[in-house]
């Protein structure tokens, strides 16, 4: 059937409407970082670049900033390394499992930030293993906060490229089941797992909640300076605030071109 | 059969174990710490009990619940009639739109209460603007009060509503309407009848979530009023200092009642999945499982896991 | 009798710059069946929509009794119509979903569950009261929409390809089913499909459309028989056309003035080598190579080259019919007063 669809007015101005309502807290973050002199104007008098030169020049960003990227690599690697052959196993061979594993990934949207920042300083503040306010202990708490992204990347592009049968038919051709694994289903699922991965980064880069109370005494990522800095400057925190949005900004584009790409593969 | 259960369990150890280390113990040490006598052993309810007859406790409760509430419920309103319109789009415009919401949703936590503190806060150009024009309607408005609170937790519950909402929209399928249209039915009289019956599970499963989101917020509202406004995940944040709790055998207690309200929220939230299951599943196309992969976004993959 | 109760005329429609309705002109008798038939695209469904109201006219007249449709939204023409995907509201009962537009209409209660009980037992589905669409069969269902498209008595019942999503067992049934119910209540019914064995054995009347137009309409036997165009005698039957240069090579001169012409694969007779062409009066006798042989059931299908033409010719598979094998002679017989004159495409 041709339909066409053409929005009316109504939905235009209401679109418009929705678009400016999101976009203004961004773009005044966005101004009020290269702003000179903004008082009772609606855009500001005279523009500089002081801001963002300043936290380029400031040793305490590029610290955070490094620390950030360095806790959420090692925190995305781990959890890749631990959940490609769980959820492969779980997904190939114990399909039963796989109501237990729904549970399992809801778990860390139902219980928030604060409460599992409780019980992870309760159970890791004494006893045998003393590792809180460590990054060991914020390394585990990462990996339980992209749990749920993992997961379902893993299994989406596991079921997807029906890896079951690509197995079978791998083995059917005598290849044995590690070399299997290798050769034929890794190379097919990389790519849904590269998105998930990169979707994973990019939560943990906006965390915030977890690592203030965790570790916020003595380990800054960027989040937890920009919560230091909002106080001092506002013209500086704003430039820390839009360069972490634009860097949140390229990695979605990424993660889009990548799906489109892999969505054409697939067609 | 031998050599194959080695793998099988080789694969799984690793993740068996830091789900146990990092999801299972805490939420038990927290359980149990809930109940535990201050410096001694045995069972007790002692600090559900304090907090029950703490006036500073149980407002805090009832603030969570009730900003909670309000915010989910503007933005459930909110996001139903823009998921609408949003369906209204050509596929090429909807996309970018919903790009875009899905790009603003990202923008929550610190940053986003630093931008209404620029926009709305004491200095804040807006404040300023309306004060120079005159417009005394916004001179009572207090960002760091209950009403700025519910405006900037509406600003992320609304991309997330909409996010969640619009796929269940293309559930309602034209056919529907001009079925109902040939029989005799207003527009009107068709969403009453046929349309929101039909998404009554979306609205109330996202509204579970949209609820969930807003108890557990706690960077939003630490960013914006610190301390000083009495939110219950803003009272057990203030329990931890540095890597202790202060008495924790409280903090537990206001955790567990925090992780039983949105527990409850997620579960409404499954049930309604289901039960909109019972409605589309018949209708359902299989080629879901793919498109996923592509919009495998925040909000796609909560969806998902729920 | 003979009065038209719907009547189009002019109708128009265009998607972009494309024509998808081109000046068709259709009258209607009451209580009359009309197929639209034709291949996907030809704009059948879209003249469909038209007359219910769901897709604007650029331009024509809709008259239905003394009444113009052309300004009324759908719901105050009194047409009835069953789609193809059946769009049952999943969310009411089988009671609910029949008993849907009475209610928009105010009609009370007691009476709604009244007319309900008749329609549950025209379509035979009185033990499904209950029961939600999606835990019905696909016959099933579609017979909960068609009560329901009738239990508000429209004037017109549409129908929207209805059986193209059932199974071929299911299918034959219905359409009789569909057919004996249209009868009983003299329901005045247009019925879209692009299944020509459909078409042909539930119709009062055949319109077939190609391209945004009607090409040809009539009873079903006329139009099986006499096909007036190649694109009908190709959709009607697997006739064979030939060009007027086929057509002589085989049929000799004296054929008459048309470009193409057809015959039908059942009226060419293979001859058994005994048959001596004295036999058969009238007929042109042309010797053939057998290209191949399908069994299609109850009929054997021959490709044969006949003089540089391919001819497809149909022989009753009755058990005594000729032992022949592929790439092995025959003779033909044809029979040039079988041979139909065909008229220019679009004329």
């Amino acid at each position: 059937m041709m339909t066409r669809l053409k929005a009316s007015w109504t939905h235009r101005s209401l679109m418009f409407l929705l678009m400016i309502y999101l976009l203004i807290p961004l773009l005044a973050t966005g101004l009020y970082a290269f702003a000179k002199d903004w008082q009772t104007t609606v855009l500001p008098e005279s523009w500089t670049l002081e801001w963002v030169g300043e936290m380029f020049q400031d040793l305490r960003f590029l610290d955070a900033l490094w620390t950030s990227l360095y806790l959420c690599l090692i925190s995305v690697a781990l959890s890749l390394v631990v959940m490609l052959p769980a959820v492969f196993v779980i997904t190939v061979y114990l399909p039963r499992w796989e109501t237990f594993m729904k549970g399992l990934v809801v778990l860390p949207y139902a219980v928030p930030g604060v409460v599992a920042a409780v019980g992870l300083i309760r159970t890791y503040s004494s006893g045998p293993i003393d590792i809180a306010g460590t990054a060991y202990i914020l390394i585990g708490a990462y990996f339980v906060v992209i749990l749920p992204y993992m997961y379902q990347g893993i299994r989406n592009s596991l079921l997807t490229v029906s890896a079951v049968e690509l197995l079978n038919a791998a083995e059917l051709l005598g290849a044995r089941r590690m070399r299997a694994f290798v050769t034929v289903i890794l190379p097919n699922i990389w790519p849904g797992v590269i998105i998930s991965t990169l979707l994973s980064f990019s939560v943990l880069f906006g965390e915030f909640v977890l690592t203030n109370m965790l570790v916020g005494g003595h380990i800054q990522t960027i989040q937890v300076y920009l919560y230091q800095r909002v106080g001092e400057s506002g013209h500086l925190a704003s430039a820390i605030a839009i360069s972490y949005f634009v860097f949140i900004l390229a990695m979605s584009t990424i993660l889009m071109k990548l799906g489109r790409k892999i969505n054409g593969e697939v067609r | 059969m031998k050599h194959r259960n080695r793998w099988v369990w080789l694969g799984l150890a690793p993740f068996a174990l830091m789900v146990i280390a990092f999801q299972f113990m805490p939420i038990l040490s927290m359980l149990t710490g809930s109940f535990r006598n201050v410096g001694g052993p045995g069972l007790t309810l002692d600090h559900y009990i304090k907090i029950m007859h703490s006036a500073y406790y149980l407002q805090a409760i009832k603030n969570s619940l009730l900003i909670a509430a309000y915010s989910s419920i503007i933005g459930i309103v909110v996001g139903l009639i823009c998921a609408y319109s949003i369906t209204r789009f050509a596929p090429v415009i909807r996309d970018r739109l919903l790009m875009l919401s899905n790009m603003t949703s990202n923008f929550a936590g610190v940053p986003l209460a630093f931008a209404y503190i620029i926009l709305l806060g004491n200095n804040g150009v807006f404040t300023l603007l309306f004060k120079q024009w005159g417009w005394s309607v916004f001179a009572d408005f207090n960002l760091y009060s209950w009403s700025g609170l519910v405006l900037v937790y509406v600003y992320f519950q609304v991309p997330l509503a909409l996010l969640l909402l619009y796929p269940s929209f293309y559930g309602i399928r034209d056919q529907w309407k001009e079925a109902a249209a040939l029989l005799g039915a207003s527009p009107w009289q068709f969403w009453r009848t046929v349309g929101l019956p039909m998404l009554t599970p979306a609205i109330f499963g996202t509204l579970g979530i949209l609820f969930a989101n807003a108890m557990g917020a706690y960077a939003t509202a630490y960013a914006l009023v610190g301390g000083n406004y009495n939110l219950l995940a803003i009272r057990i944040g203030s329990m931890v200092a540095g890597d202790i709790v202060n008495q924790p055998e409280l903090g537990s207690a206001l955790a567990v009642l925090l992780a039983l309200s949105t527990l409850l929220a997620v579960y409404l939230n499954h049930r309604m999945t289901k039960r909109s299951q019972l409605f589309t599943a018949a209708y359902a196309s299989k080629s879901s499982s793919k498109r996923v992969l592509s919009r495998l976004t925040w909000a796609k993959v909560k969806e998902e896991a729920l | 009798m003979n009065a038209s109760y719907l009547e189009l005329k002019g109708i128009r429609k265009m998607f972009g710059d494309t024509p998808v309705l081109n000046n068709v002109d259709l009258s209607i008798r009451e209580g009359e069946l009309v197929t639209l038939l034709g291949p996907s695209g030809c704009g059948k469904s879209t003249l469909l929509r038209c007359i219910a109201g769901l897709t604007e006219l650029d331009g024509g007249r809709i008259m239905l009794g003394k009444q113009d449709l052309a300004n009324l939204p759908p719901r105050s023409r009194e047409v009835g119509m069953v789609f193809q995907s059946y769009a049952l509201f999943p969310n009411l009962t089988v009671t609910e979903n029949i008993e849907y537009g009475l209610k928009m209409r105010g009609v009370p209660k007691k009476e709604r569950l009244r007319r309900c009980e008749e329609l549950l037992a025209l379509v035979d589905l009185e033990d499904k009261r209950g029961t939600y669409p999606q835990h019905l069969s696909g016959g099933q269902q579609q017979r909960v929409a068609l009560a329901r498209s009738l239990a508000v008595q429209p004037k017109v019942l549409l129908l929207d390809e209805p059986l193209s999503a059932l199974d071929a067992k299911i299918r034959k049934n219905l359409r009789t089913e569909i057919r004996e119910i249209q009868k009983r209540l003299m329901m005045t019914t247009i019925f879209v499909t692009h299944d020509q064995e459909e078409a042909l054995t539930l119709s009062d009347r055949i319109c077939i459309m190609n391209k945004g137009h009607i090409v040809q309409d009539g009873t079903p036997e006329a139009l099986y028989s006499t096909p007036r165009t190649e694109f009908v005698a190709r959709f009607m039957g697997s006739y064979n056309v030939l060009t007027r240069t086929d057509a002589i090579r085989l049929f000799g001169d004296g054929i008459g003035m048309a470009e193409s012409f057809a015959i039908r694969p059942e009226s060419v007779r293979l001859l058994s080598e005994m048959e001596s062409a004295s036999s058969i009066g009238g007929k042109r006798i042309v010797e053939g190579k057998i290209d191949s042989i399908t069994i299609l059931g109850n009929v054997i299908r021959y490709s044969v080259d006949a003089a540089g033409v391919l001819l497809t010719i149909d022989i009753l598979n009755d058990g005594r019919s000729l032992r022949m094998e592929e790439s092995g002679t025959i003779r033909l017989a044809l029979d040039p007063s079988q041979l139909l004159q065909l008229e220019k495409e679009g004329a």
